[in-house]
């Protein structure tokens, strides 16, 4: 090969690669409002952001798959938890983790409501179905829609039951499944379990429910149906 | 033997500095791997979380890594050039600013003062003093090669990627509203540092070392370089698009990103060949063994760590279930240490025992803490490996949770500590004897 092919190689390739690269870069700009739907993202979503990098979570969690990889990944975590229970773990972490932790921060409650609005508008971005554990959560948040006839089953969707439990086949596999559960537990049993679940399995990791005497009786009114 | 061109000199304090962070980017690093296996108690959580010990582990390689190539280019450029730097005393007061911004950065993480992006978390003020020593080191370096006026493919090379460096850096400097749009130009940052503007940086100071210790034509190895960029960034500026599988963006990237990133090894492959090629056929007796220990090593774990781990990680098919697992741990580190931390060494020890002024050194220590680093490097690597394969079958294939997986890989962390901390020695070992370098005896001198 002579000095003259050489630059040529350097010269082609590399404009080649860039002149590709800048132009996918001006229609990405164009798709990605669609893709991360940006008409949802309002100032409360970018006041949630910078909640997000001033605790500098990204550090051990990971979002769109990037930062640590010291804790769970938080895009889909609205799917997952929902509202209050990213808040309750947020709130007292200690209660919430095992042998790694989290630390305790001194978030306020504004703070923490615009942090789920931006983990509620990136968990609506179109990541191309991943990650892959949260994929089926598509289909559960769709299913959990159409259930959406009892208070009950709302809250189950909304306070993130479904991270841990299953119901007809949907949701996460750490708690029991719950498809059948009303046969197994009567309502007041499901109401103690709800408030404390120690109370009943002495070796139960669930977490007490972050629920209202009113929001108990209206998801064990839900659960205890499930027969 | 005295040096040709005095401010050369300039290059020595850069080497103390960057020994110093290394050593304690790692101490940091063994301290994250207890994390990672061990149980913590909360009030240390509280007050030390392992999101700031990571920053400090990444910021500290960035900065020390950025000092090892500041200082060899200032090594490199007045020997390359055939006349002495601009300015040395300009060269010495962004050394200060430099390493004075890394110590407030690090003091100031511990009190949560962060822009809280992985990577980049050094707040804005920081930043500016950070563009203006980079700007002090352009224009030094770049007024030293005008002023000379004798252009070299490998002048070309270094500054261009110095230049490029340094542009992409102010991707980092808006705040971007839309989370996609952020990482899509982190990533500007990030990847076409390390895969672009580092590798024309690296590309160019091996080639200066290889002319040095091998007495090859000066053609032949300038050819070849040119080559290597034109790979390097053919592959790699297009390849940028393997970031960008899952974050939002348009879904050509999995073909983009997947063709051109199956690519990127090529040019690896290149310079290992061309590397091995050009010490068998070198043409000067062979001054010190262990440099040439070091540009073998580092031709090979290059290959390994950013090749083939990173054409496994790459491919969509794959990288969908090991996006953002441990595997990604395991190629960022074995990746790094294979370009670039054995890239400064290799440098350092060719460039210290002059500025010494000793002519051949006692290689023992130096053969050892090579050794153990890389071997201790290259298990850290298999057992990040396996670690994230575990987590990738148990979280994203069978769909358990996050900590489910963690309690399955916790032995792995725990191996990977015992290697981080023979890593450490061996760390430890070669900082100080390149700050300590003898004259070998005098039987090995003959």
């Amino acid at each position: 090969m002579s000095a003259r092919t050489a630059k040529w190689i350097f010269y082609l390739g590399t404009l080649i690669s860039l002149v590709l690269f800048l132009g996918l870069t001006v229609d990405t700009h164009r798709q990605v409002q669609t893709l991360t739907r940006a008409d949802q993202l309002d100032e409360q979503v970018v006041a949630g952001k910078r909640v997000w990098h001033k605790f500098n979570c990204n550090d051990c969690h990971t979002i769109l798959g990037f930062g640590g990889y010291y804790a769970p990944d938080m895009t889909k975590v609205y799917w997952r938890r929902g509202e209050e229970g990213i808040k309750a773990v947020v709130r007292e972490p200690e209660k919430h983790t095992t042998w790694r932790k989290m630390p305790r921060q001194s978030v306020t409650e504004q703070e923490l409501t615009a942090l789920v609005s931006f983990l509620k508008w990136t968990s609506d971005i179109d990541t191309n179905d991943w990650p892959p554990q949260d994929a089926n959560l598509r289909r559960t948040a769709r299913a959990a829609v159409a259930m959406t006839v009892s208070q009950g089953a709302t809250l189950f969707k909304d306070k993130g039951c479904f991270a841990c439990h299953r119901l007809r086949g949907t949701g996460g596999t750490l708690g029991p499944d719950l498809t059948q559960v009303g046969g197994r537990l009567d309502r007041p049993t499901i109401e103690r379990v709800l408030e404390n679940p120690l109370s009943v399995n002495p070796k139960a990791t669930m977490p007490p429910a972050p629920l209202s005497v009113d929001e108990r009786g209206q998801m064990a009114e839900f659960l205890a149906g499930l027969k | 033997m005295a040096l040709i061109h005095p401010s050369q000199r300039v290059a020595y304090p850069y080497f103390v500095v960057a020994l110093g962070l290394f050593v304690l980017q790692v101490l940091v690093g063994t301290w994250l791997a207890v994390n990672y296996w061990a149980s913590l108690p909360q009030w240390v959580v509280d007050v030390f979380p392992f999101s700031t010990a990571r920053a400090i582990h990444t910021n500290l390689l960035v900065l020390w890594l950025l000092l090892g190539f500041m200082g060899s280019t200032y090594y490199l450029v007045p020997d390359e050039t055939g006349r002495d730097l601009y300015s040395p005393g300009l060269a010495y007061l962004q050394l200060a600013i430099l390493a004075g911004t890394g110590v407030v950065g690090v003091v100031g993480f511990l009190f949560g003062w962060t822009e809280g992006k992985p990577l980049l978390e050094l707040p804005r003020p920081l930043d500016i003093l950070i563009v203006i020593g980079a700007l002090m080191f352009l224009f030094n370096v770049g007024m030293t090669m005008f002023r000379a006026r004798n252009w070299t493919a490998i002048q070309g090379s270094l500054l261009g990627g110095l230049l490029f460096l340094a542009l992409l850096y102010l991707f980092d400097l808006p705040f971007y509203r839309n989370l996609a749009i952020d990482w899509y130009y982190w990533w500007w940052v990030i990847h076409l540092w390390v895969e672009g503007a580092w590798e024309l940086v690296a590309a160019a100071m091996t080639a200066w070392i290889l002319l040095k210790i091998t007495g090859v034509d000066r053609a032949v190895v300038e050819k070849w370089l040119y080559v290597e960029l034109g790979l390097f960034l053919f592959t790699g500026i297009a390849g940028t698009g393997h970031h960008y599988y899952w974050l939002g963006a348009p879904r050509y990237w999995l073909w983009v990103g997947g063709l051109f990133s199956a690519l990127e090894p090529l040019p690896i492959v290149l310079m290992l060949w061309d590397t091995w090629h050009h010490v068998k056929q070198r043409r000067l007796p062979i001054r010190s063994r262990l440099v040439f220990t070091y540009a073998l090593g580092m031709a090979v774990l290059h290959l390994v760590g950013a090749g083939v781990w990173g054409f496994m990680h790459t491919l969509p098919q794959i990288n969908y279930y090991t996006h953002g697992s441990q595997v990604t741990a395991s190629h960022g580190h074995l990746a790094f240490f294979g370009a670039y931390v054995l890239l400064n060494l290799m440098f350092f020890y060719h460039a210290m025992p002059e500025l010494k002024g000793i002519s051949r050194f006692a290689e023992r220590r130096g053969q050892l803490a090579f050794w153990w680093m890389s071997l201790a490097m290259l298990g850290m690597g298999l057992t990040f490996g396996v670690a994230g394969v575990l987590q990738s079958y148990i979280e994203r294939v069978m769909g358990l949770g996050f900590m489910t997986a963690q309690a399955q890989m916790r032995f792995w962390f725990a191996v990977t500590w015992v290697l981080g901390l023979i890593l450490l020695a061996g760390v430890v070992l070669a900082a100080v004897d390149l700050l300590t370098l003898r004259p070998a005896p005098a039987e090995e001198q003959a």
